[in-house]
């Protein structure tokens, strides 16, 4: 039943009734609550009108857009239209947590007399962003030596000293400071970390920069003079999900589209019209027939929430309406430094993929 | 001090089944999937797509304890598929939909790339 059904266009899918269409694709926010917030995923959740909701592929594909606002190497926002909330939140959850970066797991203290302690000095140099890309390296299992495959070992040696004008050197210990060691651990009966060969061959620049800090000017320890830090740092693979020192992302967000929409002709020379631009600048403009229109909310973030509460009382709540398209996006991503948020996506969708695979495979 | 190891999380041990299906003893073409090491983010995936699914009657997910890695999927169809039929259906379109979604993406990036570069 149903296998010679045509692929259905745009038009199937608004064979609903009006109030049902708008319940289906829009929040309609509230003073005080959003309503019709839950979507209709359901296949026969319409079955009682005689509309089919079930997903097509090639529905999903005519409709799923992507419309990037703003890229560059530590910011990205896209729209991206089409897609079900819990795609979106599959996405930003996998960003947060499951795309790999590197960062200094074990610190090796060989001598620190300052004033910060052992491991509150491990647990800031754990969080400081590494500029090494985690694709060259292998995943560090528990009982696996440490090796030039998976680990990159880096020093931290600072000497805090007076100087004959009485400025102090060294006195603050940056994440500059810290040298990569292409060779290897230099303690390699203490630390089990032997290198075969060098890493020195796997950076070439100015493609693959040598490893360092992602932000040269990270506050580590603060010395006074005579005070000294002579540490090894190993940086390996991990995932957000066991800390969140190895998250890509400083954060990643999407909120959905606004929409304001007039309700009913307003005079712009009538009391509600002249309130309404005067509460809302920007938002509220008058057409050519002397009548209100609302410009495109995305631009007018500020004034929405002041809009909101307005609705709550008439004559608002009958003139306008402030909802939010269900299924469109506005998704951002800030990258960590460490990878740009395009590759960061990228991974996302990689990882997303790889996981509905291998479930395939595994079900029998 | 009593949280278990984070590795826990995603790393499946040794000798366990990633995927266990069991029939419904009651009802008629309905089970369980007992997904070991996934959490919310595949479990609403799922749900989400055995509900855009005609066949399906019934589909939920749970995480019965949020300090064991399992994630529970019930489902139960109408006859026209088996269960097992319909989750795999699901996962197969799950991937062609974040393949899709990767090459959609892929495009608008060097659009945006390239635009850029010819606005300089």
């Amino acid at each position: 039943m149903g296998k010679d059904k045509p692929t259905k266009g745009k038009n199937e899918r608004s064979k609903l009734p009006k109030h049902l269409e708008l319940q289906r694709d829009f929040v309609t926010c509230g003073d005080k609550l959003n309503y019709n917030t839950q979507t209709f995923t359901s296949a026969n959740v319409f079955s009682a009108m005689g509309v089919d909701n079930s997903w097509d592929p090639a529905q999903f594909k005519e409709n799923f857009r992507i419309i990037i606002n703003k890229m560059d190497n530590e910011v990205m926002e896209f729209d991206m239209i089409g897609a079900d909330p819990a795609i979106a939140n599959a996405l930003r959850r996998i960003l947060i947590a499951e795309v790999p970066t590197m960062a200094i797991e074990h610190v090796f203290v060989i001598n620190n007399t300052s004033i910060i302690q052992d491991e509150v000095l491990a647990h800031r140099l754990g969080l400081v962003p590494l500029l090494i890309p985690p694709h060259l390296f292998e995943a560090k299992v528990a009982e696996e030596a440490p090796s030039e495959k998976n680990t990159v070992v880096f020093k931290l040696d600072v000497t805090a000293k007076r100087n004959r004008d009485g400025s102090i050197e060294n006195e603050k210990v940056l994440s500059s400071d810290l040298e990569w060691l292409p060779g290897g651990s230099e303690l390699p009966e203490e630390t089990t970390c032997r290198f075969a060969a060098g890493q020195a061959h796997l950076f070439t620049e100015p493609s693959t920069p040598a490893p360092r800090a992602v932000h040269d000017n990270i506050l580590l320890a603060k010395l006074r003079p005579g005070q000294t830090i002579v540490l090894e740092a190993h940086a390996t693979k991990g995932t957000g999900k066991e800390h969140a020192k190895w998250s890509p992302v400083a954060t990643a967000w999407y909120r959905l589209q606004p929409e304001v929409h007039m309700l009913r002709e307003v005079p712009a020379d009538s009391e509600l019209g002249q309130e309404l631009v005067a509460a809302c600048p920007g938002l509220f403009a008058t057409d050519e027939r002397g009548l209100i229109r609302s410009n495109c909310a995305r631009g007018h973030e500020m004034v929405l929430e002041k809009l909101r509460r307005l609705l709550e009382q008439e004559p608002f709540s009958s003139a306008v309406a402030y909802r939010k398209k269900k299924d469109h996006f506005i998704f951002t991503i800030e990258s960590s430094g460490v990878l740009p948020p395009q590759d960061l996506l990228t991974q996302a969708l990689d990882i997303l993929g790889e996981k509905a695979r291998n479930l395939a495979t595994k079900l029998t | 001090m009593n949280q278990p190891d984070r590795y826990v999380q995603f790393v499946l041990p040794e000798g366990e089944r990633k995927v266990n299906y069991k029939a419904d003893t009651k009802l008629k073409d309905a089970g369980t999937f007992s997904f070991r090491s996934e959490d919310h983010t595949m479990g609403n995936l799922l749900r989400m797509l055995l509900h855009s699914d005609k066949a399906t009657v019934f589909a939920g997910y749970r995480i019965p304890h949020p300090l064991e890695p399992v994630m529970v999927v019930k489902v139960q169809t109408n006859g026209t598929k088996t269960p097992e039929e319909a989750m795999s259906h699901a996962l197969q379109d799950l991937a062609s939909e974040f393949e899709y979604m990767l090459n959609e993406f892929d495009r608008e990036v060097m659009n945006a790339q390239q635009s850029a570069m010819h606005n300089i």
